[in-house]
C-alpha cells in the first residue's frame, strides 16, 4: 500500500519534522490544531488543517477519538504520532488498528509488551539481556519493597512502572527513607500515569545514559542504527545528545545493538524504536526500558548515519522491507543536539512562554535546525517547552561542538527567555569537551558558578547600543509631531539601507 | 543626548551626540563619552531591533529584544538586561522602594494557570507555607508564603490565567 496522505497527531518542531518528510515523499499532510495553536507553523505548512478543541492537551491532542473521527473524514490512511502526546498509547495504536487506518509505529500488542516497563524487564530477563538488578513487577507492598532493596542493596532507585521524564522515580540511600519514598513515587505515579505501580532496580552510579536506535521492518528484519550519548540532563530529562558516544567502541556498539535486535524481534517490534541503556563506568550495560516511538533526539542518528528515520519509518509503515541490512551501517563523522526550551536558567528553569519578540536563527556548513516557531509566535503555556532542536555535524566530536558553540553565537530569541546561553556554557566546560559526562554531570555544573564574563568591547557596544536604541524612541516620538522632511533626516541611523544606498550612491 | 544606563549592576553615564564634520551632520556616525571616556562609533539599524555597530574597527552585532518593562540587548552571547535611568520606570521604583516589613505579595513567578489555592482569606499561615499553584509548560510550582501572618488578600482562584509578575495573594 502506498500512503496518500498521513494525519500527523502532533504540534511543534515534530509535526514540521514529518511534514517535511511527507512532502518529499510526495504524501499529502493533514494537520491538527487546538485553540492555542491556530496560528502555529505546522498548521501554516499542512495541506489540510482541522480544529481538536480547546488548548488543554487534555481536551485536544490526546483525543485519540477526535483524532480518529478526523482521520476518517479527511481520508488520511495512516497516523503519524510523533513523540509524546499519543505515541505511546497502546490504546490508541489498537483503535487505528480496529479502524483500519495505519498507525505508524509498532503494533498494540509489541506496545504493550515494551511500553509498561515491568513487562520490558520481563522480556529483557526473556531475551537474555543485562538490566539493572531489581524487581520485574510491580511492588504490592511496602514489605516486598524492603526485601527487594535488601538484596540488590542500597542505593535503590524506585521507579513508576508506566513512567516516563522523571515522574514517580525516587532514588533512595537508606534503609530509613524507603518507606517514605515508596509513598511518593506511588501517589506521584498514580496523578502522572493513571497507575501506582512502581518496582525498584539498583541504582547504578555515575551512569552514562546511552541508547541504541532500531528500525525494524513488518518483514522480520530488524537493524541497529548505533548509539546516542545522553548524559548530559536535567532532572531525567535530555538537555544535548550526541552520536557517536565518545566511550562505546565498535565492539561495544556491536554488543548493544546486537541485545537490543534481540529484545525488539522477541516482542514483534516493528518500525522505529529506542532501547535505552544505563553504562557503568567499566562500560557493563543495563536495559533500562524500551522508547516505542521516534525520538525527539533522531536527528543526531540520521546524520551519522545518513538515513532519514521519518522516511524510513513511512515506508515501513506502507509494507516495504527495509532497505538495507546491518552490514550497509556505517557511522560517519560526529553529529550534537541541543533542546532548545523556553525556560529561564536564571531562574530556576521556570517555563517562560510568551511572544518571541525577535528571532535571529543559524545557518552555514553543518548545521541543522528542527524548529516549530517564528518572529512574533506565542509559544502557548499548556504544552511541553521545546522550540527548537539545533544540530551540529562535523566531521570529529572537536569539530561539531565548535560548529555547535559557532551556530549559538548567531541564534538570538528574544521576548521569552531560553536555555541558551546554557548551551555555550556547557560546550565551554572541559569535562564536556573531554566526554567526561554521566547522568549527574549537568547538575554538578550548575552548582558551580558561572565564569563566562561578556568581554570590555561587548559591554562597551551594549551600552552604546542602548543608548541608540533610546534616541530612535525619542525621535520616533518626534517624528510624529514634527511630520516631515527635518524628521526624516534626523532618522537616518535608523533607516540604515537607506543611509548606506545613499553612502554607495555617492561613492558611484 | 545624556544618560544614565544601569547595566551589569551599575550605572552608567553617557553623553553622545551625531558627529560632524564643518557643520555637517554624517549618517550613522555618533561620538561622545562613556562615564568620561571617550567614543566614536557608527551605527546603522538594519532591520527592526538589528543594530549594526562599529567602534573603532571592531563590528557588533546587536540585538534588542522588544520589552517596554525588561528591555535587553544580546551581543557576542551575551544577554544584557539594562534599563535607562528614568524615575519613573518599574525598575526603578523596584529597587528603590519596598522595605522589609509590611504586608508582602505572592507573585507569579512565569506566566501560567492557576491549578489549586491552598489558603483563603483570612487564613493564619507559616512562613514557607504553600499559598497557591501555578502550572505551565507542565510544570507546577508552588508558591509559598514569605513570612508567617494572615492571608488578607487572596486574588488567585483555579483556572485563573496569570502573567509573570501579577500579584495572587498578600499576606500580612
Amino acid at each position: 500500500m502506498t500512503f496518500k496522505k498521513i494525519l500527523i497527531a502532533n504540534r511543534g518542531e515534530i509535526a514540521l519534522r514529518i511534514q517535511r518528510a511527507c512532502r518529499e515523499l510526495g504524501i499529502a499532510t493533514v494537520a491538527l490544531y487546538s485553540d492555542a495553536d491556530r496560528a502555529a507553523l505546522h498548521v501554516l505548512e499542512a495541506d489540510e488543517a482541522y480544529r481538536l478543541g480547546p488548548s488543554p492537551a487534555l481536551e485536544s491532542y490526546l483525543r485519540g477519538d477526535l483524532i480518529l473521527n478526523i482521520a476518517r473524514k479527511s481520508g488520511a490512511q495512516a497516523i503519524h504520532p510523533g513523540y509524546g502526546f499519543l505515541s505511546e498509547n497502546a490504546d490508541f495504536a489498537q483503535a487505528c488498528e480496529d479502524a483500519g487506518i495505519k498507525f505508524i509505529g509498532p503494533s498494540s500488542s509489541a506496545m504493550r509488551m515494551l511500553g509498561s516497563k515491568t513487562r520490558a524487564r520481563q522480556a529483557a530477563d526473556a531475551a537474555g539481556m543485562p538490566r539493572t538488578p531489581g524487581s520485574t513487577k510491580a511492588l504490592a507492598s511496602l514489605d516486598e519493597a524492603f526485601a527487594v532493596a535488601a538484596q540488590v542493596k542500597y542505593p535503590v532507585m524506585l521507579k513508576a512502572a508506566a513512567g516516563g521524564g522523571g515522574k514517580g522515580m525516587r532514588a533512595v540511600s537508606r534503609r530509613e527513607d524507603l518507606a517514605s519514598a515508596f509513598e511518593a513515587a506511588q501517589s506521584e505515579a498514580e496523578r502522572a500515569f493513571g497507575s501506582s505501580e512502581v518496582y525498584i532496580e539498583k541504582l547504578i552510579e555515575q551512569p552514562r545514559h546511552v541508547e541504541i536506535q532500531i528500525m525494524a521492518d513488518e518483514h522480520g528484519n530488524c537493524v541497529a542504527l548505533g548509539e546516542r550519548e545522553c548524559s548530559v540532563q536535567r532532572r531525567h530529562q535530555k538537555v544535548i545528545e550526541e552520536a557517536p558516544s565518545a566511550v562505546v567502541n565498535e565492539d561495544l556498539r556491536h554488543r548493544m545493538g546486537e541485545a537490543a535486535v534481540r529484545l525488539a524481534k522477541s516482542a514483534g517490534y516493528t518500525n522505529a524504536g529506542t532501547v535505552e541503556f544505563l553504562l557503568d563506568s567499566h562500560r557493563n550495560f543495563y536495559f533500562l526500558e524500551m522508547n516505542t516511538r521516534l525520538q525527539v533526539e533522531h536527528p543526531v542518528t540520521e546524520l551519522v548515519t545518513g538515513f532519514d528515520l521519518v522516511h524510513l519509518q513511512i515506508r515501513i509503515a506502507q509494507g516495504e522491507s527495509l532497505p538495507f541490512t546491518q552490514e550497509d551501517i556505517h557511522l560517519r563523522g560526529h553529529a550534537i543536539e541541543c533542546r532548545i526550551y523556553a525556560e529561564d536558567p536564571d531562574n530556576g528553569f521556570l517555563p517562560s512562554p510568551g511572544r518571541i519578540t525577535r528571532l535571529l536563527q543559524p545557518g552555514g556548513p553543518g548545521i541543522r535546525e528542527d524548529c516549530g516557531i517564528y518572529e512574533d509566535w506565542v509559544v502557548p503555556m499548556d504544552y511541553d517547552p521545546l522550540l527548537s532542536k539545533l544540530i551540529a555535524y562535523a566531521p570529529t566530536r572537536e569539530m561539531a561542538i565548535a560548529r555547535l558553540s559557532r551556530a549559538l553565537s548567531e541564534y538570538v530569541i528574544g521576548g521569552i527567555r531560553t536555555n541558551l546561553g546554557l548551551f555555550q556554557r556547557i560546550l565551554d566546560d572541559k569535562d564536556f569537551r573531554q566526554a567526561h559526562i554521566d547522568t549527574g554531570y549537568l547538575d554538578r555544573l550548575l552548582t558551580q558558578p558561572k565564569t563566562a564574563r561578556p568581554s570590555h568591547g561587548a559591554e562597551q557596544a551594549a551600552l552604546l547600543a542602548a543608548a541608540i536604541f533610546e534616541s530612535m524612541k525619542s525621535t520616533g516620538e518626534q517624528s510624529v509631531k514634527t511630520n516631515g522632511a527635518r524628521a526624516k533626516d534626523q532618522d537616518v541611523a535608523a533607516h540604515g539601507w537607506k543611509a548606506l544606498g545613499r553612502r554607495d550612491g555617492l561613492r558611484a | 543626548m545624556k544618560l544614565t544606563i544601569e547595566m551589569e549592576d551599575r550605572p552608567r553615564n553617557l553623553e553622545l551626540q551625531r558627529l560632524a564634520i564643518n557643520g555637517i551632520e554624517q549618517n550613522g556616525f555618533w561620538r561622545g563619552t562613556i562615564d568620561g571616556e571617550p567614543v566614536v562609533f557608527e551605527a546603522h539599524l538594519l532591520s527592526p531591533g538589528v543594530l549594526s555597530l562599529i567602534v573603532g574597527n571592531s563590528a557588533y552585532r546587536i540585538v534588542q529584544e522588544e520589552s517596554a518593562s525588561d528591555p535587553a540587548l544580546h551581543v557576542d552571547n551575551h544577554r544584557f538586561s539594562y534599563s535607562i535611568n528614568d524615575p519613573r520606570s518599574l525598575r526603578f521604583r523596584r529597587s528603590h522602594g519596598a522595605g522589609a516589613g509590611g504586608p508582602k505579595a505572592i507573585k507569579a513567578p512565569m506566566p501560567g494557570r492557576v491549578v489549586r489555592v491552598l489558603a483563603q482569606k483570612g487564613d493564619e499561615v507559616q512562613a514557607h507555607q504553600g499559598i497557591v499553584v501555578i502550572e505551565a509548560m507542565k510544570m507546577q510550582n508552588e508558591l509559598k508564603s514569605p513570612k508567617a501572618g494572615m492571608v488578607v488578600e487572596m486574588r488567585a482562584s483555579p483556572g485563573d490565567t496569570v502573567a509573570s509578575g501579577d500579584v495572587l495573594a498578600v499576606i500580612d
